[in-house]
């Protein structure tokens, strides 16, 4: 099979939405002819003109609110917000419009829009632009959340968020942009709140959002050299999540490590832990382990930044832990 | 409600760390963030404070010990009355396990004291445990799984702590505890036809009569032509029956024979299925120490009958 690049492939995802049904258009600062800082747009404007690819001026508000008024009255937008630290500058129009209007209008009327955006630390970015903020958005009941792990995610969850009546914010990493996956050439959707088990395993259940899941099938490979058997679960979608696959693995292997790029505070770790704490309780022989991001801001730092994200050896490190039967927390 | 002093954790990868020095004896009123006791890990040597104000009571372990963290080492209690009621003796800084061993005390029988020494004979073999810690207090450490398969199995938590299993408690742990530990049976046999028999053969040998014994009754009760005994001397040396030179790994069973001893029963804390022998008076006493998991307790229970029934009547074995 063909292997593109996760860039390549939510252009492939956008340009063939946006043959399939004409009410599609892409919106957002530098989309058109620049493509973006990441160049995941590039070439759509040629193919479909400045009516559909639409460059804004640098006013988040402004054309979020135009785009959720547009999904209101028939059209299906694709809003790029070009760092996901901007979901601040957007919060009434996506949290207090978009996910409430079907609810308000007593089902009248719906938010067909997805809002493309990214999260991810380690590009030398600053606090400002490294954040990863989709426990946010998770938050609030209306919004879907993706977090596509690769270029094969990438493009079927895309998909998927286009063709949703409903608003769903896709978050990307964007230092994944230029990894490489094999994408089939046919068209594909992934449904959400579809977990994927990318590998088995016996010990330890290792959940990874985004490109966490790297890190965690990377910290398999590691364990596996232990002697420690680990399964490694991508949810893909946190909002809806697949809680089934998650507490069907973790009946098996009866530990479970969640690992998130999100701050570890209040985040998608809290979550997904607590929801294994309360479903599979009597099922756990150890307890589970949340891993974030630090709860600091991002620093700017080389040698600090990357210490905020989860590492493979930290996690496997955890796992070694939590499999030998080590006191994690002490009463 | 006295607060239990715990071994901190103090480094990342740390199990355990020494205890320096106290810094308070028990009975010392100890306010809340005062320096109790000086621990040392691989990595530093640094004081630990009470955490509540009261006295220090209960010191479970004497400077130098090696402690896991996580265990209570000592309390700190409301009242200095209280200080006495919490006392116990401290672990020292090497504890060695005792073996399990098994002493019966068994005045060699006299015809005058007959009556007495019955008395003092103790009745059946008994499982001697190596000390058991301190009582502890406090809920126990045990994973929710650990919990529930506990419960489902009838396994008592409290009392694996109280046998020392350390804390956490986890579902491994409960399956080792659940299949590791020898059970026994005890049987008191007549002796006198064997003791008859023994005397009108000269070179009659008791300890090989048993083995014999113990080989038939294994045939017949598991219906294979092949069963080794693996006789145990008590200088240690280890002899095969029948004799053809196979390692122990290889033996049906274990004998021990204590007919020349005052000792009445021998169970090892590890591993395989044991037969011992001991005299008293004119019976004979059997215990069969075994494993559940390898031997279930019915079969146990038809070996151990099928040997007391060869060795109440050993013509059976010749025959």
């Amino acid at each position: 099979m063909r292997s593109i690049t996760l860039s390549q492939a939510v252009n492939e995802a956008i340009a063939e939405e946006m043959r399939r049904d004409e009410t599609v258009f892409l919106i957002g600062e530098d989309v058109a002819e620049a493509g973006t800082p990441f160049k995941v747009t590039s070439g759509l404007v040629e193919e479909f003109g400045t009516d559909r690819v639409i460059d804004t001026p640098i006013a988040e508000p402004g054309f979020m609110g135009l785009a959720v008024g547009a999904a209101m009255t028939g059209a299906r937008p694709i809003v790029d917000l070009m760092f996901g630290d901007f979901l601040f500058l957007v919060m009434d129009q996506l949290c207090n419009q978009a996910a409430k209007t079907h609810y308000m209008s007593g089902g009248k009327l719906n938010v067909p829009l997805v809002l493309r955006t990214n999260l991810g630390a380690t590009r030398r970015s600053a606090a400002q632009h490294s954040q990863s903020l989709h426990a946010l958005v998770a938050h609030i009941p209306g919004l879907k959340v993706a977090m596509p792990s690769s270029a094969y995610e990438a493009k079927g969850l895309m998909k998927t968020a286009i063709r949703d009546d409903n608003p769903v914010v896709i978050f990307e990493d964007k230092l994944m942009y230029q990894d490489k996956a094999e994408v089939p050439e046919e068209e594909f959707l992934i449904p959400f709140g579809e977990a994927k088990v990318l590998r088995e395993g016996r010990d330890v259940t290792l959940i990874g959002t985004s490109s966490m899941r790297q890190v965690c099938e990377a910290a398999a490979t590691m364990l596996e050299a232990d002697g420690v058997s680990a399964e490694v679960i991508d949810p893909r979608t946190i909002a809806p999540l697949d809680e089934a696959t998650i507490l069907q693995s973790v009946k098996k292997t009866t530990r479970a490590i969640v690992v998130d790029e999100g701050h570890q505070n209040f985040g998608t770790t809290a979550e997904i832990a607590a929801r294994i704490s309360e479903k599979a309780f009597y099922h756990l022989d150890a307890p589970v382990i949340r891993m974030g991001a630090m709860d600091v801001p991002i620093p700017f730092s080389p040698a600090l930044e990357d210490l905020t994200v989860p590492t493979p050896e930290q996690v496997a490190e955890n796992a070694r832990r939590i499999v030998a039967g080590e006191l994690i927390h002490a009463l | 409600m006295p607060f239990e002093v715990k071994m901190p954790q103090l480094g990342m990868n740390q199990d355990s760390a020494v205890i320096v020095a106290w810094l308070k004896a028990a009975g010392d009123k100890v306010t809340r963030g005062e320096p109790i006791f000086e621990v040392e890990t691989d990595k530093a040597t640094m004081e630990v404070e009470a955490a509540g104000d009261g006295y220090l009571a209960g010191i479970r372990v004497e400077e130098g010990a090696d402690i896991p963290v996580g265990d209570v080492i000592a309390l700190i209690v409301e009242t200095e009355d209280a200080v006495a009621e919490h006392a116990c003796a401290p672990v020292p800084a090497s504890v060695e396990a005792t073996e399990t061993a098994e002493v019966a005390p068994n005045p060699t029988p006299a015809p005058e004291t007959t009556a007495k020494a019955e008395e003092t004979v103790a009745p059946a073999p008994v499982e001697v445990r190596a000390p058991a810690p301190p009582a502890l207090s406090g809920p126990i450490l045990a994973s929710p799984l650990a919990k529930r398969l506990a419960k489902e199995r009838g396994v008592d938590l409290a009392a694996l702590r109280a046998g020392g299993l350390p804390e956490p408690i986890h579902a491994a742990d409960l399956s080792r505890a659940a299949t590791g530990g020898q059970s026994q049976l005890g049987a008191r046999i007549s002796g006198d036809a064997l003791t008859a028999l023994l005397q009108r053969s000269e070179n009659a040998d008791r300890t090989v009569l048993f083995a014999a014994f113990a080989a038939g009754a294994w045939r017949d009760v598991f219906e294979t032509d092949d069963a080794t005994i693996a006789i145990r001397g008590l200088d240690g040396a280890t002899v095969h029956y029948p004799a053809h030179g196979e390692a122990e790994a290889g033996a049906a069973m274990s004998l021990v024979d204590l007919c020349d001893t005052r000792l009445q029963g021998y169970a090892p804390a590890s591993g395989g299925i044991t037969l011992s022998v001991g005299a008293d008076t004119d019976q004979f006493a059997l215990t069969l120490s075994f494993n559940e998991a390898s031997l279930p307790m019915a079969h146990a229970i038809t070996l151990l009958d099928a040997i007391a029934a060869r060795v109440e009547d050993p013509i059976r074995q010749l025959i």
